[in-house]
């Protein structure tokens, strides 16, 4: 057939999507919540010139900080950009590179480089930044079992733990979709990302200087290039945890089940439309609750291990 | 469907009916949950309310699914009991206590009392293990229903244990109140899981032991709050020998 994509090209439009597509909806999200709040909000492709311009600019590094500081945006972004290559992106089939890990392997890249951040933020000396590292690794411990018991249902469920089996399973009947498990896990996968992509009842994103800051305090030493590739790495890592949650849990509907050229095309368009429809609904949210006190955020990352830990109970005891 | 789905360990899916009926008794356990959040009286009335609303479209569900007509009737009766009239007496009740001394005078609703010895992330995580007991002690009963799915009796159990948490960890007579009555929602969940062909008359019987509660609890709070002043328990403990 002629529009038949060869396999690798389309495991590296995976990366390329995420890659390219990722400050695109994070301007679309900024746009509609100025749009909510009555303001004229930036232009759609703003955090594209925000990039160009950072690229352009000098990097300064802190008085004795040393190579860890200047590596660890590098390795973030390449921990974001293989992660794609093992959820479901764009195709309901596995890609070969697929299986090199499971939902626990693309957890573990997604904190390796949420950790080489944290070492870079706590290397510069400045006590914002330090602050930021450590609020960041002290809040992650306390959501990191609620993904686990995420896993958990998601292991029950489909007796794996590939993320693109769960989607399978999803797609295969509607009591899939009803049943109390798969709800609770998906509801409390979303607080988990509404945390880790800095939203608003855990923290503001706007990247005004602030007291209650946590992700968003780490970055503050880097600059130039460098400053570049953290905020792209962060915009990428919100496209993929939206992927992970649309694709694998809420709506694995419209990707490609052919190699087929024009499917996997309209799997791109249908993946960016839910993406932003996912980033409209975080805005919402983002207009509509307040942000909580640090000590508060305790009790958010209580209500979402409560959801998670009962998915796993219906699942076990009551065959949910 | 490709041969990733139905892999060999995978726990099967219920059906649509008991999945979704499953999903509102859920509902009625995380508003148990969610009234640990509450820091007003009022909020946690009008979260009781939805409670009792929730159990009320269960019960029209399972009228509605397995042809038990009586029960339109007892969701009826349930709704407007437990939805509209019990909330509205102990609306009236707090508005009339509240015009004490600790309570906010712009609105005159109280706030809640809450006993200090654990925080919030705490008593949930507390709650989750309560939760889990009640699991797994009806899993242990083996008990089955034609009517509903076994996760609903889990659940209901659950809902009761948690309700009593709640009134542990809550020093004021009001939301203790409001704690016993959550309670009796579990409970009239567990009698839709056990009994739904149970005579019509039998169900609203119970129901009405209910307004009994309600005129207890309502008498309670009135002579507690003549003679302390405030509707904090925590001057009963001076009473201890």
């Amino acid at each position: 057939m002629s529009g038949t994509l060869p396999i690798p090209v389309i495991q590296f439009l995976q990366v390329a999507t995420v890659g390219l597509a990722a400050p695109g909806v994070s301007g679309v999200t900024a746009r509609v919540e100025a749009r909510l709040q009555g303001r004229a909000g930036p232009r759609v492709l703003q955090p594209y010139y925000d990039l160009a311009k950072l690229l352009r600019k000098e990097a300064l590094a802190p008085e004795g900080s040393s190579w860890v500081f200047l590596v660890a945006p590098f390795a973030a972004a390449a921990c974001y950009l293989t992660v794609p290559l093992l959820i479901p992106v764009l195709t309901s089939f596995g890609l070969p590179l697929g299986y090199m890990g499971d939902i626990l392997g693309g957890g573990l890249i997604l904190a390796l480089a949420s950790f080489a951040v944290s070492v870079a933020a706590s290397e510069t000396g400045s006590p914002y930044a330090q602050l930021g590292a450590s609020r960041a690794k002290t809040f992650g411990a306390i959501t990191e079992p609620v993904v686990l018991f995420v896993i958990f249902v998601v292991a029950l469920v489909t007796g794996t733990d590939l993320p693109y089996a769960l989607a399978a399973t999803v797609r295969s009947s509607a009591s899939q979709i009803v049943r109390p498990a798969h709800l609770l896990a998906a509801a409390a996968l979303f607080m988990v990302i509404l945390y880790e992509t800095g939203r608003i009842p855990v923290e503001t994103h706007t990247g005004t200087n602030e007291f209650g800051m946590i992700e968003e305090a780490r970055p503050f030493e880097h600059s130039g290039p460098y400053f570049a590739l953290l905020k792209w790495g962060s915009s990428m890592k919100q496209l993929i945890l939206y992927t992970i949650l649309i694709n694998v849990f809420v709506a694995p509907w419209g990707l490609s089940a052919t190699a087929q050229a024009p499917a996997v095309a309209l799997a791109i368009v249908a993946l960016l439309g839910k993406a932003v429809l996912l980033g409209v609904v975080v805005a919402v949210i983002d207009n509509s609750f307040a942000k909580l006190r640090l000590f508060k955020i305790t009790e958010f990352a209580a209500a979402a291990f409560l959801l998670a830990v009962l998915g796993v109970f219906t699942l076990y005891l009551g065959g949910g | 469907m490709s041969a990733l789905a139905g892999a060999a360990a995978a726990v099967a899916a219920p059906s649509v009916y008991s999945g979704g009926s499953s999903v509102i008794a859920l509902g009625v356990l995380l508003a148990e949950f969610g009234m640990f959040r509450q820091a007003l009286l009022r909020d946690q009335v009008r979260l009781y309310a939805a409670q009792s609303g929730l159990i009320s479209v269960l019960a029209i569900l399972v009228a509605a699914v397995r042809h038990l007509p009586d029960l339109y009737v007892l969701a009826a009766l349930s709704a407007a009991l437990k939805v509209v009239v019990v909330p509205i007496v102990l609306r009236r009740l707090l508005r009339g206590v509240g015009r004490g001394g600790e309570d906010d005078p712009a609105t005159g609703w109280t706030e809640i009392a809450g006993s200090g010895s654990l925080g919030l992330a705490n008593t949930v995580l507390l709650a989750i293990a309560v939760a889990a007991f009640g699991f797994f002690a009806v899993r242990a009963l083996g008990i089955r229903s034609a009517v509903l799915p076994p996760a609903a009796l889990e659940i209901s159990l659950s809902v009761a244990l948690v309700a009593f948490v709640l009134m542990i960890m809550r020093r004021d007579v009001a939301s203790q109140a409001i704690g016993f009555l959550s309670l009796e929602n579990g409970i009239s969940l567990a009698a839709l899981v056990v009994a739904a062909g149970l005579p019509l008359i039998l169900e609203v019987a119970f129901l009405f032991d209910l307004l009994v509660a309600v005129v207890v609890f309502e008498l309670l709070i009135r002579v507690h709050h003549g003679r302390a002043e405030s509707l904090s328990t925590a001057d009963l403990t001076s009473l201890r020998g």
